[in-house]
């Protein structure tokens, strides 16, 4: 496909936008899965950016093959987080992060 | 041909975001789910963009097709208790809100000076076709990238055992006797006991 | 005899070292191995120690005898030891402190007494202290005393004096507190130390004022320069806002004499340090008689007589020396007249017969105070003894200790206990002074000499700042006070010593009902303490007293010999001068310090001496004989506080108690509050409260909640995110200071390019930036040179930094022969051409600095 006119730069610019919102998010929100899935928004970021940068810098297909494996890491990485909030959900009946503080001093 | 890839960009890029801003601020996390979704599909589309083809494929299948329904399910398993929030004012808001705002500053900072930085836009240059084939990228993945690519499918595996290890009942043994059936029920009657009863479960032969 | 004397140079007598090792010896072994080796083989250590050291004194002293009468001035006999401490004294000389034991007249004839009197007190504690499971250890305790009283009667020079003096104290507290469980022995054991210590200050403020003024602490030494010591010393400024028109200004020698007087009221028992000796008498009997008897209470007169040089220095002291001795001996003999045990009324006895002995001294009659000292030494340890005896017969029945010793339970025991009665009577006939007894003789010439000898100072003013100053002179009714106070006292022994010789050993038995062959009965054995509430009188029964085995009453009667013959050595009322003239010239010195009164009539003072032991003894028969005791009782209850307060000793301990012992416990309470909430506040409570406020600020951030420690995360991301955009401009300076070469490193970073401006005049070398990292340059000797650079991040972001390099200048003015010209063939040539031979460069000297304080060196002398 042939580009013109579109720079690096405005990709950069969304993926910036894009990971800010997910960790705003995961800052923020109380409820675990909306945390989860603000961690996958920045996991997708992130990829955003490798295939821009891989499509800046042709050589070799890294970038994509590196982006490839945080696709494959996210996908076990949401499986056993989503486990671990139903043992959490079990646990305390709810699923606000805040009541997780077991480790308060 | 320009201006309607830079449309299609525009589109696919104000999904995103859009989905993304869903995402972080629904109340119900079945939006924030569909948030996700609607981000997913954005950024597939800005993936096709880029001359990714085999990613913008993956992204779909594993993304919007496995994880968002994960979620989803965990959702539906939780019930109402998924999106109750207890009353009164939120613990520590203030706390969290300073959080948020101080990840915006580092962030709108990093950007002005990253982006700032930069002399000049680094237009893209054209491309071969195959960048991005699935041959492509399937040679690189199966020639140079074996060994992550093996790993990957051990790390899957040990997430799978994991997941259930961790998200399995753990009920003491003997709490409730599993109901034993003849083997001729299994042609008899509904299909489960508790289906009995039910008016539109008919007697089968 | 020769044998002997070959043994043992004159000039280095290694044999008193000896006489001083064996009661070591002895007490080392039984106190380590005591438990192990038996009663029998710890017997025999103790008792062939001391009596080793007796053998051994006696050769001493015959070694002596021979040496004394082949020379006219006083033989002192030195051992050499080792060099203990090095000093300075006046004027910042050196001065060495020398381990050393000497005998002369004096120390000798002590060191015999002590040997002597201390075996026979051995050999008695073997069947007295027969049944104490601490036998060994009481051996032990014993010879460890008789070591220390050796080293303090041998040592040549008054810190050996002191380590015996203090020894000797030790030993007295182990000894009084030897049964240790009960509260008021060791009560008394420690009143006995602690008043001790408090005299032990004035003796070490003595040694300094006499190693400040004469420079040498050993008898020779002191000896002669004890002139050093009349001068006048400022011991308080003058306080205007007091009222005071000059400073005060004493004469040292006083101040000396004062000082060391107040170590002997410690350890002698005087006004006003006396009130340890009656609660000591909580030892074991032997230790009383040892101890505060015959041996340790006379250190300090011994201490008097072998400084007596010293003290006749200064008519001041000598006075208060006599005064306090006279008033000690009155106050004491006061006291006994209401004590109802025996050995406290010995105790009293021992205070004032001291009183007495400080008294003979005080006035200048040295060898009649230490005549004293020996003939009390025998009466009274022989005394004590038999107190023990006595004690021994009634603890058979009653085993309680305080009334076991209750004259008023005794009494008619010369029936059963003939010998203890026999030796008593003969100590008795001494102490009261019975014509023709040792005790008569000494108590004669101390009365004589107190009413006619008075002291002389070698000057009668010293030199003092602010001008010369008087020396205090003797008053002269000084002697007729003193006489009639020593007269009452001899009174009043006389009538309570035959009070309690009364009271023991005749009338009838008031113990118990003498019952033939009563038996203790088999159950009485378990508890036998329970006996106590059986209170002695008619009512209780009990076997007829016992006298004591031999070991116990052998001693008693070679002291009673000697108590009754002693005398004769020195009975100057019938011319016989023996003792006088054997310590004649130790005392040489100081007796040119006193004076007598001319030829006085001996008759009116013998009659006097007669009939004050005539008024005692016969006051005390009639009033417990005769009368049968009326007259007292009648007294008592007449003025029931006048006896109450003599009966309590007047009070003193308890007026010590307030005053004193009070302010020290206010003074502790102070410190107890004080480390409480200062101390512990701040260094505990403080600290804790600062850790605890610490670990409360940290804890707030240990939520628990994942989203806290994301916030963390952020942060670490902003800091990582500085780090970053902020360009680096750490150098690295190399440098090769021999060729002047230098080398300016910055750190690679990401997308970093580099401008440099060498000269560092403000322009840059180029106007691009450009990716040369580093920057070589060279440097003249003592020259410097500014670098200015600038570094340009990926970001854009520029960051400047300068340095400034120095080179040093290269040393040349080393010993560097290489550095300096060398001398060429073509210059010797040169040289020898004119006729002239080549010198090395002359080489001016190195400039010192001038340093404050120090002379400049003229130069080509040498420093030493």
């Amino acid at each position: 496909m042939q580009t013109l006119g579109l720079a690096v730069e405005h990709y950069v610019f969304l993926a910036g936008v894009i990971f800010t919102l997910g960790a705003i998010g995961f800052l923020v929100r109380r409820n675990v899965l909306v945390q989860l899935m603000c961690i996958e928004l920045m996991l997708n970021a992130v990829n955003i950016l490798l295939v821009a940068f891989n499509r800046v810098y042709p050589a070799n297909m890294v970038g994509q093959i590196f982006a490839f494996f945080i696709i494959a890491v996210a996908a076990a990485e949401a499986a056993v987080g989503l486990a671990i909030v139903l043992a959490f959900y079990r646990l305390k009946g709810t699923v606000m992060s805040d009541e997780g503080d077991s480790l308060k001093l | 041909m320009n201006q309607v890839g830079s449309v299609f960009f525009a589109l696919m890029a104000g999904l995103s975001l859009l989905g993304a801003v869903g995402t972080v601020s629904a109340r119900n996390p079945i939006r924030s789910a569909v948030g996700l979704l609607v981000t997913i599909v954005g950024i597939a589309g800005l993936f096709l963009r880029l001359s990714a083809q085999f990613m913008g494929a993956i992204q779909l299948i594993v993304y919007a097709g496995a994880v968002v329904v994960l979620f989803v399910f965990v959702v539906m398993l939780l019930g109402p208790d998924a999106s109750k929030v207890p009353a009164g004012p939120p613990r520590g808001w203030a706390a969290r809100a300073f959080a948020g705002v101080l990840m915006a500053a580092f962030a709108i900072g990093g950007g002005v000076l990253v982006l700032g930085a930069r002399d000049g836009l680094t237009l893209f240059q054209p491309v071969a076709p195959e960048h991005g084939s699935v041959e492509l990228v399937g040679r690189e993945l199966f020639t140079k990238m074996l060994v992550p690519f093996e790993l990957a499918t051990a790390l899957l595996i040990v997430a799978v055992v994991g997941a259930i290890a961790v998200a399995r009942s753990h009920e003491p043994k003997g709490k409730a006797k599993p109901v034993k059936l003849a083997p001729q029920a299994l042609f008899h009657g509904p299909l489960h006991p508790r289906d009995a009863g039910h008016p539109l479960v008919k007697e089968r032969a | 005899m020769e044998a002997l004397l070959s043994l043992f140079p004159k000039d280095d007598l290694t044999l008193l070292a000896f006489i001083v090792l064996l009661p070591l010896v002895g007490a080392v072994v039984n106190g380590i191995f005591g438990k192990r080796l038996g009663r029998e083989a710890v017997t025999l250590m103790g008792l062939t120690a001391i009596g080793g050291a007796f053998l051994l004194s006696v050769a001493a002293f015959l070694i002596l005898f021979e040496a004394q009468h082949e020379s006219e001035r006083a033989v002192r006999l030195v051992w050499h030891g080792w060099e203990w401490l090095k000093l300075s004294g006046p004027g910042g000389a050196p001065v060495t402190l020398t381990v050393a034991l000497s005998v002369d007249a004096l120390s000798g004839t002590m060191a015999l007494v002590v040997t002597g009197v201390g075996f026979l007190i051995h050999l008695y504690s073997w069947k007295y202290m027969e049944e104490d499971p601490g036998y060994h250890r009481f051996f032990a305790y014993l010879n460890l005393f008789i070591f220390s009283m050796l080293v303090l009667i041998l040592g040549d020079s008054l810190p050996v004096l002191f380590v015996g003096w203090e020894g000797v104290g030790l030993c007295s507290y182990l000894l009084i507190g030897f049964w240790f469980d009960g509260e008021a022995n060791a009560s008394a054991g420690k009143k006995a130390f602690i008043t001790n210590r408090i005299g032990d200050f004035g003796l070490l403020v003595a040694m300094g004022l006499m190693l400040r003024n004469v420079g040498a602490l050993d008898w020779n030494g002191l000896e002669q320069g004890r002139g050093n010591l009349m001068e006048g010393m400022q011991i308080i400024q003058q306080i205007g806002w007091l009222g005071m028109k000059s400073p005060v200004v004493v004469n040292t020698a006083t101040l000396v004499g004062l000082a060391l007087f107040l170590g002997c009221a410690g350890k002698s028992a005087q006004l006003p340090l006396y009130v340890w000796l009656p609660d000591a008498m909580a030892g074991p009997t032997p230790v009383s008689a040892l101890i505060h008897a015959a041996t340790m209470v006379t250190a300090g007169v011994y201490l008097v007589c072998r400084l007596s040089f010293v003290f006749v220095l200064s008519p001041a002291a000598m006075l208060v020396v006599a005064f306090v001795g006279a008033a000690t001996a009155l106050l004491a003999a006061s006291i006994a007249f209401a004590q109802n045990d025996i050995k406290k009324v010995l105790a009293y006895s021992t205070v004032s017969q001291l009183g007495y002995m400080f008294l003979g001294v005080g006035v200048g009659a040295f060898t009649a105070g230490f005549f004293h000292v020996i003939t009390h030494a025998f009466f009274k340890a022989c005394l004590f003894l038999g107190a023990g005896s006595v004690i021994h017969a009634m603890h058979a029945r009653i085993h309680d200790t305080d009334t076991s010793q209750d004259m008023r339970f005794m009494g008619g025991l010369r029936k059963y206990l003939p010998i203890t009665f026999l030796t008593f009577a003969a100590s008795w006939a001494a102490i009261v002074g019975f014509p023709g007894t040792s005790g008569f003789f000494s108590k004669d010439a101390i009365l004589l000499s107190a009413f006619s000898s008075s002291i002389v100072p070698p000057q009668t003013a010293v030199s003092a700042p602010g001008g010369p100053m008087d020396v205090f002179l003797w008053p002269t009714w000084a002697g007729s006070v003193l006489y009639a106070m020593g007269l009452a006292g001899a009174v009043m022994t006389a009538f309570y010593m035959t009070r309690l010789f009364i009271g023991i050993f005749f009338g009838e038995f008031r113990g118990w009902k003498i019952v033939k062959g009563w038996k203790e009965p088999e159950h009485a054995h378990g508890h036998d303490h329970h006996h106590a509430h059986e209170t002695p009188g008619p009512g209780m029964k009990g076997p007829s007293p016992h006298e004591s085995p031999w070991q116990m009453w052998v001693p008693l009667a070679i002291l009673g010999a000697l108590a009754l013959v002693a005398g004769l050595v020195n009975a100057h009322l019938i011319g016989i001068h023996l003792f006088d003239h054997w310590l004649e010239p130790v005392f040489a010195t100081a007796n040119q310090g006193v004076k007598t009164k001319g030829e006085l009539a001996e008759g009116p003072f013998l009659g006097a001496a007669v009939a004050a032991f005539a008024v005692g003894v016969g006051g005390a028969y009639w009033v417990y004989v005769t009368q049968k005791g009326a007259p007292a009782k009648a007294l008592a209850e007449g003025s029931p506080g006048l006896y109450a307060l003599v009966r309590d000793k007047w009070r003193i301990d308890e007026l010590y108690e307030e005053t004193f012992i009070g302010a020290v416990d206010s003074l502790a309470e102070i410190a107890v509050v004080f480390d409480k909430w200062v101390v512990d506040g701040i260094i505990a409570r403080v600290t804790a409260f600062v850790v605890s406020l610490g670990g409360t600020i940290l804890r707030a951030a240990q939520t628990g909640r994942v989203q806290a420690y994301a916030f963390t995360m952020v942060l670490g991301l902003g800091g990582i995110g500085w780090f970053f955009v902020a360009p680096h401009t750490d150098y690295r300076l190399r440098a090769d200071e021999r060729n002047g070469q230098y080398t300016v490193a910055l750190t690679p970073g990401a997308g970093y390019t580099y401008r440099w401006d060498e000269t560092g005049d403000g322009k840059w070398d180029d106007k691009e930036f450009g990716p040369k990292r580093e920057l070589k340059f060279a440097l003249d000797a003592d020259k410097s040179q500014k670098v200015r650079f600038q570094v340009r991040n990926g970001f854009g972001r520029v960051r400047t930094g300068e340095l400034l390099v120095h080179r040093p200048k290269v040393d040349k003015s080393g010993a560097d022969p290489s550095a300096m010209e060398a001398v060429t063939p073509e210059m010797r040539a040169a040289a020898s051409a004119a006729g002239l031979k080549v010198v090395a460069p002359n080489r001016p000297p190195p400039k010192i600095p001038p340093q404050p304080g120090l002379l400049p060196v003229p130069p080509g002398q040498v420093h030493p």
